[in-house]
């Protein structure tokens, strides 16, 4: 039976008709563009890293080495070899998921990249939930009235919150969360394998100053969004001459075409947030990929960079197609090819 | 980054100023009476991840590449063959054996002889005898850390006699080797044992010693957790039950991190905003530690302006560091006209004779002299060395020297020396033994890529002094080097800095909460002996 149908003329199996629909092809290509990409960044980086003055032994003997010193290093390091030497051997283990040795603690990369992608990934995801659980909420309330006392208070909050830089936020709130209340840890992490209590509690003041500008950015870019359609557009004419009610407009109708640009938004912003990352995990003292970066740059460490960037890269490339179907899922034209 | 950190944490200080303030005032600066020592207890330490803080290269003495940086660690694991210690004010500083038991210069300091306690184990049972210390010298020689000692060795210069002596000999007199060991690599005795059979990669990340704690987890560069290690040879130590040090971004984050009570101490504090905050904080304890380095600015002589006399002179009239540590640092620091500090050894201060003060009037009429100056002036990027640097440009600018400053990261510092176009640079010199760790030679030697001076005379001062047994003939030596510097006016000296260590109430130690002269940069605290209140 099953086979009789299959062989009728213009039949499509299950796996086809995926392969062939539109969100499926934008998924191979979106991931077919990101080997050039993430070729093209670690070529980047490799090539700016080795422009930058002074080199991986100089910087981890400091400044009292003699350049006999340095260069003993440069040979333990393997600095002595041709540059695309190293970055030819480099790729050669990437492509097969060996990272590589970083130059400076001779440990794999690979795994010290998981360990504290995990604390990083979890920062981040706490940020932006949290900053889009609040933005949507304070976002359609301001747009229900705009102009009014709410909209008001919330552009003042947001104007502030966006003017303030993330690693001051993060100072202010260990001062009154830590200091002052003694409510919230100041430094720390603790794994979710511990403790999920103690694993909340110790990420709440990083990804709040992480979260909170996002929130004040997305909640701008929400509200303009929601005003702009609820003013003029057809659909929502539409279903106010229908007598749907104020409140429903804005939740079912003006929120649904809204959230396109705020999962793009949301989809561009996650590099940004990453590079913030390094900073925040400074002061909170997370092991996070943020602080091996800044460890890997400070000691020129050039192997665990690429890796990082790679990563960074390859989390950007997702992120966005991730974004791209998202959209997909709520707008039927991009779904089935119309646009 | 460690520069962008102090720029906000000094930015952060004036913020937090009244809130600090108003947490109640204390004499915080003061070592305090501690009281009997307690068992127990642990501690977290925070260490600048952007200096002491950073241990990349894993804590094997041999491969650690930022040893002199992390002596805190490497000593709480290693112990140390030899301690600088100190009375509870910082006076009275001596090395003393410790896992040695004594020592012997011999030859006319051609040769020393350490003699190792008696039935000291490694943590993992196996002794350290001489043997091990051979192996462990020998290997750690080899090192290409700059915490690696510059001994000329003779040919088979280390060897062992019986089981409990090694013995070192060198080329030509070596007389300042023993001060040399708390701030060398050679000073560390790993075990041999575990080495071989964990194999350095993983040796480095968990390495075994005899002091007095154990390798639980390291984290590199991040977290290092350690506990009491059951075999210390010393009977009751060390009083704490665990030790954790933890790497945080900068002075700011760590002091918060203090007031919030999520550590215990933070070593190296250098940010003078936050150091007021803190003596004023009853919930700390702030040690400032005896200065052995202090600032200097060297003038390139081989090179113009520099290389002429007059103009070198013109800058030490010029120079009032009196009126920086006064303006700037509200004379938190002394100030000294040669290359040793109140903390360091063969310290005089009375100064330097002859030294030429500031004369702004004489500053002028030499600059119209030598047809006017033209200076850049530069530094490595510090809190301290910027304000110091700002403060000399507009000295300078008032007696007609047009200055520009520059301030450099690390590379750039090191790319800058080894050019050569150099004029003038605010750098520290000098170390708690002038010939030992990054001493006088380091800036002053002709032979050192770091120095502006090519003079034989005060090569033949500053070898003669590090090869001179006698004390009194080296304080001597080192008194005429220094009034030598001063009459060529090769490098005028101003403030002797020491960064600051934090500690909440309850924590007692030697080098902690009371005063010991810094090593390197930062004290070499005795945790087997630290404590803390139950």
């Amino acid at each position: 039976m099953t086979e009789a149908i299959a062989r009728r003329p213009g039949y499509r199996s299950t796996w086809t008709q995926v392969f062939r629909s539109p969100a499926a092809r934008l998924v191979v290509k979106r991931l077919l563009l990101a080997i050039p990409i993430t070729l093209g960044v670690t070529i980047l980086t490799f090539w700016v890293i080795n422009l930058i003055p002074g080199n991986p032994a100089q910087a981890l003997l400091g400044p009292e080495a003699t350049p006999d010193q340095i260069r003993a290093m440069e040979i333990q390091l393997g600095l002595d070899r041709p540059a695309h030497e190293r970055y030819l051997d480099w790729l050669g283990g990437a492509v097969t998921g060996d990272l590589g040795t970083s130059l400076v603690s001779g440990q794999a990369v690979a795994p010290q990249l998981t360990e504290r992608l995990a604390v990083t990934g979890e920062l981040i995801l706490l940020a932006l939930v949290g900053a889009l659980a609040l933005a949507v909420p304070v976002a359609l309330r301001a747009a229900h009235r705009p102009n009014g006392l709410f909209d008001r208070m919330t552009t003042i909050v947001n104007v502030t919150g966006l003017s303030v830089a993330n690693y001051v936020l993060a100072l202010l709130l260990v001062l009154v969360f830590s200091v002052t209340l003694g409510a919230l840890p100041a430094i720390g992490f603790v794994p979710l394998s511990e403790s999920i209590g103690g694993n909340l509690t110790s990420l709440i003041l990083p990804a709040t100053a992480l979260g909170f500008p996002l929130l004040c950015v997305y909640t701008r870019f929400l509200r303009a969004d929601l005003v702009d359609q609820m003013q003029g557009q057809d659909y929502v004419v539409t279903a106010q001459a229908k007598g749907i009610e104020p409140w429903k407009v804005l939740v079912r109708h003006a929120l649904r075409n809204s959230s396109f640009g705020l999962i793009a938004l949301v989809g561009l912003n996650l590099g940004t947030l990453i590079g913030v990352t390094v900073i925040i995990e400074q002061i909170f003292a997370l092991p996070g990929i943020g602080q091996l970066l800044l460890q890997a740059i400070n000691a020129r460490d050039v192997v665990v960079i690429q890796a990082v960037v790679v990563v960074f890269a390859v989390v950007t490339v997702l992120a966005n197609l991730a974004a791209d179907l998202l959209q997909a899922i709520l707008d039927p034209r991009i779904r089935y090819g119309d646009r | 980054m460690r520069t962008k950190f102090q720029l906000m944490a000094a930015l952060m200080a004036v913020v937090f100023g009244a809130v600090a303030c108003s947490q109640g005032a204390s004499t915080g600066a003061a070592p305090s009476a501690a009281g009997s020592p307690q068992r127990g207890g642990q501690l977290i330490v925070l260490k600048d991840n952007s200096f002491d803080g950073s241990w990349p290269t894993g804590l094997d003495p041999a491969t650690n590449a930022t040893g002199g940086a992390n002596i805190a660690q490497m000593a709480a694991i290693y112990g140390g063959l030899f301690q600088l210690t100190a009375n509870d004010d910082g006076s009275g500083a001596k090395v003393v054996p410790h896992q040695a038991e004594s020592f012997q210069m011999l030859d006319g300091g051609k040769t020393l002889k350490i003699k190792i306690r008696s039935g000291i184990t490694f943590s993992d049972g196996t002794p350290l005898d001489a043997e091990a210390v051979r192996f462990n010298i020998q290997r750690n020689m080899d090192s290409t850390c700059t915490c690696r000692p510059i001994w000329q060795l003779a040919k088979n210069g280390i060897t062992t006699e019986g089981t409990d002596t090694v013995v070192l000999r060198f080329m030509v007199p070596t007389a300042s080797a023993v001060n040399n060991f708390p701030i060398a690599n050679v000073n560390w005795i790993a075990s041999p044992a575990a080495l071989k059979k964990m194999g350095p990669d993983k040796f480095r990340l968990t390495p075994v010693g005899a002091g007095p704690f154990k390798v639980v987890s390291n984290r590199l560069s991040s977290e290092l957790v350690l506990e009491r290690n059951p075999t210390y040879f010393k009977q009751g130590l060390p009083y704490l039950d665990r030790l954790t040090f933890k790497a945080i971004g900068g002075d700011q984050a760590a002091y918060q991190a203090l007031l919030a009570g999520q550590a215990d101490a933070f070593e190296g504090m250098t940010t003078t905003p936050l150091l007021d905050q803190a003596t004023k904080n009853d919930k700390l304890t702030v040690t400032v530690q005896p200065p052995t380095s202090p600032y200097v600015v060297q003038l390139n002589t081989k090179i113009a302006p520099f290389n002429n006399e007059k103009a070198r002179q013109a800058i030490y009239y010029a120079t009032d560091f009196n009126a920086i540590a006064r303006g700037v640092f509200k004379n938190k620091f002394p100030v000294s006209q040669t290359f040793t500090a109140p903390g360091g050894l063969f310290h005089h201060p009375q100064g330097v004779p002859g030294y030429r003060g500031y004369n702004l009037a004489e500053a002028k009429r030499l600059v119209q002299e030598v047809g006017g100056i033209t200076v850049t002036l530069g530094t490595l990027a510090d809190y301290v060395a910027r304000q110091v640097n700002i403060a000399l440009q507009t000295q300078w600018r008032q007696a007609g020297i047009n200055v520009k400053i520059e301030d450099y990261q690390l590379n750039r510092l090191v790319q800058t020396f080894n050019g050569g176009k150099w004029q003038a640079m605010l750098q520290t010199a000098g170390a708690w033994d002038p010939a030992a760790g990054v001493g006088v030679a380091f800036r002053f030697a002709s032979t050192s890529p770091f120095t502006g001076v090519k003079d034989d005379h005060l090569d033949g001062l500053l070898n003669r002094a590090a090869a001179e047994v006698d004390p009194a003939a080296r304080d001597k030596l080192y008194a005429e080097a220094g009034k030598y510097i001063s009459d060529k006016a090769y490098a005028p000296f101003g403030l002797a800095f020491a960064p600051a260590n934090l500690a909440v109430k309850g924590v007692h130690g030697p080098g902690l909460t009371t005063k010991i002269p810094p090593l390197v940069v930062n004290s070499g605290i005795l945790w087997d002996q630290v404590w803390r209140d139950k």
